[in-house]
């Protein structure tokens, strides 16, 4: 942002960074060979839906054809609104095992055609559902930024093991491009996946 | 699929005049300047003095105020929707998490301080959480962030430099006989330099003053349409407006009076008595605000 852009008050939404949303597709290999971390079989993008019935056109179709190209993997896709006013589009996949690949394509299917129609600057964040053993740890993809961060939730309401959330950060620093300033590791609340 | 422009047009005419009021406000300056240079070296002291008063009040206003307004720093646990909303909007607009207080209070408003965007505080006073819905919350604290974006505060701290250097002039010319004239053998041709000084710098306040008026209404519509094309939601930032203009008339006065001082930091404006003419506010009538928000949703929808 210049310095016109400060005296004037002018500043645009930012759109997608370069994308490292592809980084998953060989990093889960690692997190499950060496840290028992394992893919639950399921992905999400989150986003601001706008009400005009030209974004409601875009989601539909979108959500048409990523139905129809992931019915070889058995994707099944799904959307709902959270509490925030957030919409969350779903992929799922009947086999957890090798199906990261696919939602990967799955999720960036969704966000090329958002961008395609010219929302690029609503696009929020991926998320990709892991666990190890009993213990829920998300993968979060920033698009603003085109980085990774871990997210962890614990007990409690609005809890989230930033411990093992930093744990995970050393483990895998060198396969996901991970975002650097830890104080923009939001935490996600109401993932639905 | 057609690729679509902008879900949201420029805002042309709010640049211009913005642009105009910063170079008026400039011109008004050079002129100051000028004068106190032909006025004798004796002013200097008096630029130092002011640029001293200026860095204090840009690296501690915001911790003065906030001490004096009873703020309390909340953890997501406690506030845990507030939290949600203020996250997530950091994402969409890349700003790093800023500090979230609650103010306790009756009176339903937020405020952000700070003067650069990594040392941000939001505040929403009790009665905003307990009035509004998460969409209007968001657009409100859409507004707040986009004073954070667009640097309000350092923007207004400086462009209210020479105002304040002005305003001491004319005090120390009043106070002291023209005394930072200097000297003993003062003669007549002296006696008329501090007297034209200070006629400058009462003229110089003066329209400063009512620039600076200007300058922030247009740093609230800017902040207003930020926060429609953040949050991709123009109408729900109108109705917290429409909700939080109505309470406001009936707080009690006691309330108001207390948080009047910081007045131009709020979304609405906190004041016991209107003001007589819409070029004294800092913030522009609520019909106007409704208007440009209305556009923008027009804009949103392909109806404009």
């Amino acid at each position: 942002m210049g310095l016109r852009d400060i005296l004037t008050g002018r500043h645009s939404v930012q759109g997608p960074a370069p994308d490292r949303l592809f980084a998953i597709t060989t990093a889960y290999v690692t997190l499950a060979s060496e840290h028992q971390i394992e893919s639950r079989g399921s992905a999400a993008i989150v986003f601001q839906a706008l009400a005009t019935s030209e974004f409601e056109t875009t989601l539909r179709e979108t959500e048409e054809v990523v139905s129809a190209t992931g019915g070889e993997s058995g994707t099944k896709v799904s959307s709902q609104n959270d509490s925030y006013g957030y919409r969350w589009m779903v992929l799922k996949n009947p086999e957890a095992s090798g199906s990261v690949e696919d939602l990967a394509v799955g999720i960036n299917a969704v966000s090329g055609s958002i961008e395609t129609a010219g929302y690029g600057e609503r696009l929020l964040c991926a998320v990709f559902a892991f666990a190890a053993k009993d213990e829920k740890i998300y993968f979060i993809y920033n698009y603003k930024r085109g980085y990774w961060y871990p997210f962890v939730p614990a007990a409690g309401e609005q809890q989230q093991s930033t411990e093992r959330e930093l744990q995970i950060k050393a483990q895998m620093a060198s396969e996901l491009p991970m975002e650097p300033e830890v104080e923009r590791w939001f935490p996600l609340w109401g993932i639905p996946i | 699929m057609p690729a679509r422009h902008e879900s949201f047009g420029k805002d042309t005419g709010l640049q211009a005049r913005m642009a105009l009021t910063l170079f008026l406000l400039g011109l008004v300056y050079v002129v100051f300047v000028g004068v106190l240079i032909a006025a004798g070296a004796a002013a200097v002291t008096v630029v130092v003095v002011a640029l001293v008063l200026l860095l204090v009040q840009l690296f501690s206003s915001d911790k003065v105020a906030l001490a004096t307004m009873g703020v309390k720093e909340v953890s997501p646990a406690e506030e845990p929707e507030l939290h949600g909303v203020i996250e997530r909007l950091c994402v969409q607009a890349n700003l790093p998490k800023p500090r979230v207080c609650v103010m306790e209070t009756q009176m339903p408003n937020a405020f952000a301080m700070g003067r650069s965007r990594k040392s941000t505080t939001v505040c929403a006073t009790r009665a905003l959480l307990d009035l509004l819905s998460p969409a209007e919350l968001e657009g409100v604290m859409g507004h707040e962030l986009t004073h954070v974006i667009n640097r309000d505060v350092m923007v207004m701290t400086l462009a209210s430099f020479f105002a304040t250097l002005a305003a001491l002039i004319a005090q120390f010319a009043l106070f002291f006989g023209g005394g930072f004239g200097g000297g003993y053998g003062r003669n007549n041709e002296e006696e008329e330099g501090i007297m034209l000084v200070l006629l400058v710098s009462v003229i110089v306040y003066a329209i400063s003053f009512l620039l600076l008026r200007a300058l922030s209404r247009y740093r609230e519509f800017a902040a207003d349409r930020g926060s429609a094309v953040l949050t991709g939601r123009p109408s729900a930032l109108a109705s917290a407006l429409l909700k939080l203009s109505g309470t406001m008339e009936r707080v009690p006065s006691q309330d108001l009076r207390k948080a009047e001082g910081m007045s131009a930091f709020f979304i609405i404006p906190a004041r016991t008595k209107k003001s007589l003419m819409n070029i004294f506010a800092d913030h522009p009538p609520l019909e106007q605000r409704l208007a440009a928000l209305e556009r923008l949703e027009s804009q949103l929808q392909g109806t404009a």
